[in-house]
């Protein structure tokens, strides 16, 4: 039997820490699934039901998040609308809520008039729920995102330049 | 628990949307402390490590060349920044995405490093980093499912089920990993030998301020007493 010892001697070994840590991950969540399971019925973000868009003949199927322009004036941003379903933790922090989800183009309004694919089509999107979550109520956390994608793009371009391309010159 | 009791009257908020930041003394001293520490960082050069040798009376000094020294003292610099955002947020969301980017910051300062063992054990580091981020966003998107909110302003009212808990664990998991404490030590104390040392102890810094932080999230969440 091995000592307490050497199990710690082997704990301190950096190789041997990432298998550790993946075993007691994997047990962990295998051992959730035992957990019970409770969802809270009240989410932030409600859904229509599934395919009921798509058999409404809705033309944004099924991201119609609801949200009906009535009044554009143009390209100077000045329209009238009726805000989408979007709701958010504090109400009084997000004045537009819904409306970014409502809002079509002119020109997305034209292509929904004319097919019934508008909201599946990959050349537009009618405004989705997760633009106005993204750039709206948690728009912090995407300037977050980005942040961690731009320090891991650093860090790796300066291992490339240092390490990969200047290789030989270290011998 | 109540965050009153936790950490102090609340003084104010900065709402961004949903995300709300919050100050109580616990947040202002952490945030201010890790701040002050950035400036300090900001503004030092790298230590120089002197090496006494065998058979002879001359020194070799290890030294920091000028394009090492800036990576690393950018790298700082964005470490001590996200390590004060994560003080002071009001979202776990949030948090998690301020640790990730601890997480990836910390990895970029040791990868900085021109030494064998110590880029060994900074692969290693990364690895765990990278693991670790199922927990760590796993957890947060528990708490979110089974509460339905991520503002901890509201988690502090909202009642703690066996999944909560569940989330709570994996949330630590991922945050012990992503900065490296305890068991993942070893890893990180290899990278303690290069030199360097003011940008480097802002590793150490780091997870130690994200930790406490960490515990008291968890600890309002949870509001075992």
């Amino acid at each position: 039997m091995r000592s307490l010892g050497r199990i710690l001697n082997d704990l301190a070994n950096p190789d041997n820490i990432p298998r550790l840590f993946s075993l007691v991950l994997g047990i962990v969540l295998i051992a959730g699934l035992l957990v019970p399971f409770a969802l809270n019925d009240h989410q932030l973000y409600p859904r229509p039901e599934p395919q009921s868009q798509i058999n409404a003949q809705d033309p944004l199927a099924p991201y119609d998040r609801g949200g009906v322009v009535i009044a554009d004036f143009g390209l100077n941003g000045n329209f009238l609308l009726e805000p989408g379903i979007t709701k958010a933790q504090y109400p009084e922090n997000s004045a537009a809520i819904g409306k970014i989800t409502g809002y079509i183009s002119p020109m997305g309004i034209s292509v929904r008039d004319t097919t019934l694919y508008f909201g599946t089509s990959i050349y537009s999107s009618p405004g989705g729920l997760i633009d106005e979550i993204l750039y709206y109520t948690r728009g912090f956390d995407t300037v977050l995102e980005s942040s961690i994608l731009m320090m891991a793009f650093v860090v790796a371009s300066w291992v490339a330049l240092h390490f990969t391309m200047k290789r030989e010159e270290e011998e | 628990m109540d965050i009153a009791t936790l950490s102090g009257q609340v003084f104010g908020y900065i709402p961004l949307g949903d995300i709300v930041l919050y100050f109580t003394p616990f947040n202002l001293f952490l945030f201010g402390g890790a701040l002050l520490f950035t400036l300090l960082i900001a503004l030092s050069n790298t230590e120089t490590q002197v090496e006494a040798r065998f058979g002879s009376l001359e020194d070799r000094e290890v030294k920091v060349d000028i394009g090492e020294f800036k990576i690393r003292r950018f790298l700082a610099i964005v470490c001590g920044l996200a390590t004060a955002g994560a003080m002071i947020t009001g979202d776990l969301f949030n948090f998690t995405l301020f640790a990730a980017l601890i997480g990836i910051v910390n990895l970029g300062l040791v990868a900085a490093v021109k030494m064998v063992d110590v880029l060994d054990s900074a692969f290693q580091y990364g690895i765990i980093a990278m693991i670790s981020s199922l927990p760590l966003f796993g957890g947060a998107a528990i708490v979110l499912a089974t509460t339905g909110t991520l503002s901890i302003l509201e988690l502090a009212n909202s009642t703690v089920t066996p999944m909560v808990t569940f989330g709570s664990m994996l949330l630590l998991m991922g945050i012990a990993g992503e900065t490296g404490v305890a068991p993942f030590y070893a890893t990180k104390a290899e990278m303690f030998r290069t030199p360097g040392s003011p940008f480097l102890v802002i590793i150490h810094l780091s997870s130690l301020l994200v930790i406490v932080r960490a515990i008291e999230i968890l600890l309002i969440i949870n509001k075992p007493f």
